[in-house]
C-alpha cells in the first residue's frame, strides 16, 4: 500500500484535544454551564456562535455536490465525495455543540415525548436530523457507486442545505425581543453559508491534494473560486441591506449599531467587512489568483474567518443592552453568587471560560479526526482502487 | 375563566425591594437570582435622580415576569416546559425543561433566571414555603405568580409584603375586580407594548 493520506502523528494530535475536550465536557457535566462564561445577561456563548458557524461551514459541500447534478456541472463530479464528507462532519459538528450547550441534557428525550412545533428551535432538530441522513445517504450511495440514487437524492438535498440554514436562522430572526428580528436573517444565513461552506471545502480540497488523496487541478480550483468571489458579494449585499435599514431611521436598533460600529462586538464586525468580504473579493475577482494556490488558500481562510467573526457580532450585539433598563440591572445567576462579588449587570458582558474553549477544540476536533479518517479510508482508498484494479471487477466489489 | 393578573402602582413604588425579598423567600430563589426586582428607571445608579436640577424625577419600575397573553418565552420552548395554564399564568414545568435557553433570549423584559449551577441558598437549607418545587441546575425559572398561594385563593407575596400597597392582584376576566377596574379607570403602561406580548402585569398612576 501507498502512504497516501493524513498521517498517524496528526491524527493523534486531533484525537488528544478530543479526549481533553471530553474531560471539559464531564467537568462542565458536573459543574453545570456555570462554568462557562455565559450569565443571565449573555445566556448564549461561544457554543451557539460555533454551532451558526458549523452549519454554514456544512453547506458547502452538500451544495457544490448537488449542483454537480441538480445544474450537470460534470467538472464538480470528481469532488463529489470529499465535498459531502465535509458536509456530514460539519453538522455532526454543529449537533454535538447544541448538546453541549444544554443544561439538563438528560432530559432530552422530552423532545420526542412533548415536542412543541411552534418552536424554531424544533424545527431546527428536524431539519437538520433530516439533512444529515441524506449526507450519510449520499456518501454511502457514492461509496456503492449508485449513480442514480445520488442524482435523485440531489434534487432534495439542494433544498433541504437551503432550509437548514434558513431554520438556523430562523431561532434568531424570528425573535422580536432582540436586535435579530429581521426578515433578511435567513437569507443572510444561506449566504454566509454558501461563501464560508465553500470556503471551507476550498482549504479541504487544497488540504486532500497536498497529502496526495485526490488531485485538484487548476481548472476546477479556478471555477471554485470563481464562485467563491460571487458568493461574497451576495453575501456582503444582503449585509449592506440590513445595515441601512438598521440604520436608516436612527432610531429603534441605533443602539445596536452603535455596538457593532464602534461598541464591544466591532472589532468582530470591521474584521468580517474588511477581512472577511474585502479582501478576498477583490483577491478573488482578480483572475490571475484564482489558479494561484496561496491566495486562494488566504482568501478562503479569510472568509471562513470573517464569517466566524459575524457569527460574533450577530450574536452577541444583541445581549449586550437589555430593553428595560435601569439599575441595578440583570441578576447575573447562581454562577455570578458562587465567584461572590457584584452579582449585578447593566449591560451584557461575556468572555468564554478555558473549559468552554476547550469544550469546542474538543469537538472541533472531533470534527477534524473524522474528516481524515474518512478521507483515508473512502477517497484514497478509492484511488488506489481505480489507479491498480481497473481491470478486476471482483476486488473491486469485494472492497 | 381566569386571567391572574398584577398591577403596579408606580406612584406608590417607594423602590424598597421588599417584593424582590419577599418573593425570594417565599420560593426558595437562590443566590444571584431574582424572580423580581425592582429597577431606577433610566439610572446606572440604584436610587439616583434623573435629569437636571432642579428638574429631577426618580421613578422605581418594579420588573418580574409579565405573564404575558402572548407569551414569547412559550411559542420558542422546544419541550413545552413553559406553558401557559388554566387560570393565565406563565409556568414551567422544570421536568421538562432541557437547559437550551431559548425562552431566555425571547422574552423581551430579561425576567428569566437560569439556575447555572446547582443553586446557592443562604442558609444552605433553603427557606420558603415547603410545597415550591425544588429546582437544579440546568433549569430555567422565573415568577410563577406564586403558583402555590395563588392556587389556593391567596395573593402573592409580593403582594402580601409590599408597604405601601403598590401591588394589586386579581383576575382580569372578573369584569368587576378591583384590578379590572384598575385597567379600565387608570392611566395603564404596558412595558415594551410594541412587541405585541400583551402583558398581563401593568403599570398605573
Amino acid at each position: 500500500m501507498q502512504t497516501k493520506g493524513f498521517s498517524k502523528v496528526a491524527m493523534g494530535v486531533f484525537g488528544a484535544l478530543t479526549l481533553v475536550g471530553i474531560a471539559c465536557w464531564i467537568f462542565q457535566l458536573i459543574g453545570g454551564l456555570g462554568v462557562t462564561g455565559m450569565s443571565n445577561t449573555t445566556s448564549w456563548g461561544l457554543y451557539i456562535c460555533m454551532f451558526m458557524l458549523f452549519v454554514g461551514l456544512s453547506a458547502g459541500g452538500l451544495i457544490v455536490a448537488s449542483s454537480a447534478h441538480v445544474f450537470g456541472i460534470e467538472k464538480f463530479k470528481p469532488i463529489a465525495k470529499p465535498a459531502v464528507i465535509m458536509s456530514t462532519v460539519c453538522i455532526c459538528v454543529a449537533g454535538m455543540l447544541i448538546l453541549v450547550d444544554l443544561g439538563g441534557i438528560q432530559r432530552i428525550w422530552r423532545l420526542v415525548t412533548g415536542p412543541n412545533f411552534m418552536s424554531p428551535l424544533l424545527w431546527d432538530v428536524c431539519i437538520i436530523t433530516i439533512y444529515l441522513v441524506i449526507n450519510i445517504l449520499d456518501l454511502v450511495w457514492m461509496q456503492k457507486g449508485e449513480n442514480d440514487k445520488v442524482r435523485k437524492l440531489s434534487y432534495v438535498a439542494l433544498p433541504v442545505a437551503i432550509l437548514v440554514h434558513s431554520v438556523t436562522a430562523w431561532i434568531f430572526g424570528l425573535q422580536i425581543a432582540r436586535a435579530w428580528y429581521t426578515a433578511i436573517m435567513a437569507p443572510i444565513f444561506v449566504a454566509s453559508a454558501l461563501d464560508s461552506g465553500l470556503a471551507l471545502l476550498l482549504l479541504g480540497l487544497l488540504l486532500i491534494d497536498k497529502v496526495g488523496i485526490a488531485e485538484l487541478g487548476d481548472e476546477l480550483l479556478a471555477s471554485l473560486a470563481k464562485l467563491l468571489a460571487t458568493f461574497i458579494a451576495v453575501d456582503a449585499f444582503f449585509i449592506g441591506c440590513e445595515l441601512l435599514t438598521m440604520a436608516y431611521p436612527g432610531a429603534g436598533e441605533a443602539a445596536a449599531l452603535s455596538h457593532m460600529l464602534s461598541g464591544a462586538t466591532a472589532p468582530f464586525f470591521w474584521f468580517e467587512i474588511i477581512g472577511g468580504l474585502l479582501v478576498p473579493f477583490v483577491i478573488l475577482a482578480i483572475a490571475n489568483n484564482r489558479t494561484k494556490r496561496g491566495m486562494v488558500v488566504l482568501a478562503s481562510a479569510l472568509v471562513v474567518l470573517g464569517v466566524a467573526c459575524k457569527r460574533i457580532w450577530l450574536l452577541f450585539t444583541s445581549f449586550i443592552t437589555p430593553n428595560v433598563a435601569g439599575a441595578p440591572g440583570i441578576a447575573g445567576g447562581s454562577a455570578a453568587a458562587r465567584e461572590g462579588g457584584d452579582i449585578w449587570a447593566i449591560i451584557g458582558t461575556y468572555a468564554p471560560t478555558l473549559p468552554e474553549i476547550l469544550i469546542v477544540v474538543g469537538v472541533i476536533s472531533l470534527g477534524v479526526l473524522a474528516f481524515m479518517v474518512l478521507c483515508n479510508k473512502l477517497v484514497a482508498g478509492e484511488e488506489v482502487e481505480q489507479q491498480v484494479s481497473l481491470p478486476s471487477e471482483e476486488v473491486a466489489q469485494a472492497a | 375563566m381566569t386571567k391572574l393578573a398584577l398591577a403596579i402602582n408606580q406612584k406608590r413604588c417607594i423602590g424598597c425591594q421588599a417584593c424582590a425579598e419577599a418573593c425570594k423567600m417565599e420560593n426558595n430563589v437562590g443566590m444571584g437570582m431574582l424572580w423580581t426586582r425592582t429597577l431606577t428607571e433610566g439610572s446606572d445608579v440604584m436610587d439616583a435622580a434623573v435629569g437636571e436640577f432642579p428638574n429631577l424625577r426618580m421613578d422605581y419600575l418594579p420588573l418580574g415576569c409579565q405573564h404575558c397573553e402572548n407569551p414569547a418565552c412559550q411559542k420558542v420552548c422546544p419541550t413545552g416546559a413553559t406553558y401557559k395554564d388554566e387560570m393565565g399564568r406563565v409556568e414551567i414545568d422544570y421536568d421538562k425543561c432541557i437547559g437550551c435557553r431559548m425562552c431566555m433570549a425571547a422574552c423581551p423584559y430579561n425576567v428569566r433566571v437560569f439556575n447555572w449551577t446547582e443553586p446557592v441558598h443562604d442558609p444552605e437549607t433553603g427557606y420558603g414555603d415547603a410545597t415550591v418545587p425544588v429546582r437544579h441546575k440546568g433549569v430555567m425559572e422565573k415568577c410563577t405568580l406564586c403558583k402555590q398561594r395563588t392556587d389556593n385563593g391567596q395573593k402573592p407575596m409580593c403582594v402580601v409584603c409590599c408597604p405601601t400597597h403598590a401591588r394589586v392582584f386579581g383576575d382580569l376576566d372578573d369584569p368587576n375586580s378591583e384590578i379590572s377596574r384598575l385597567k379600565r379607570e387608570r392611566t395603564v403602561r404596558i412595558l415594551l407594548e410594541e412587541m405585541g406580548t400583551e402583558p398581563q402585569v401593568f403599570y398605573f398612576v
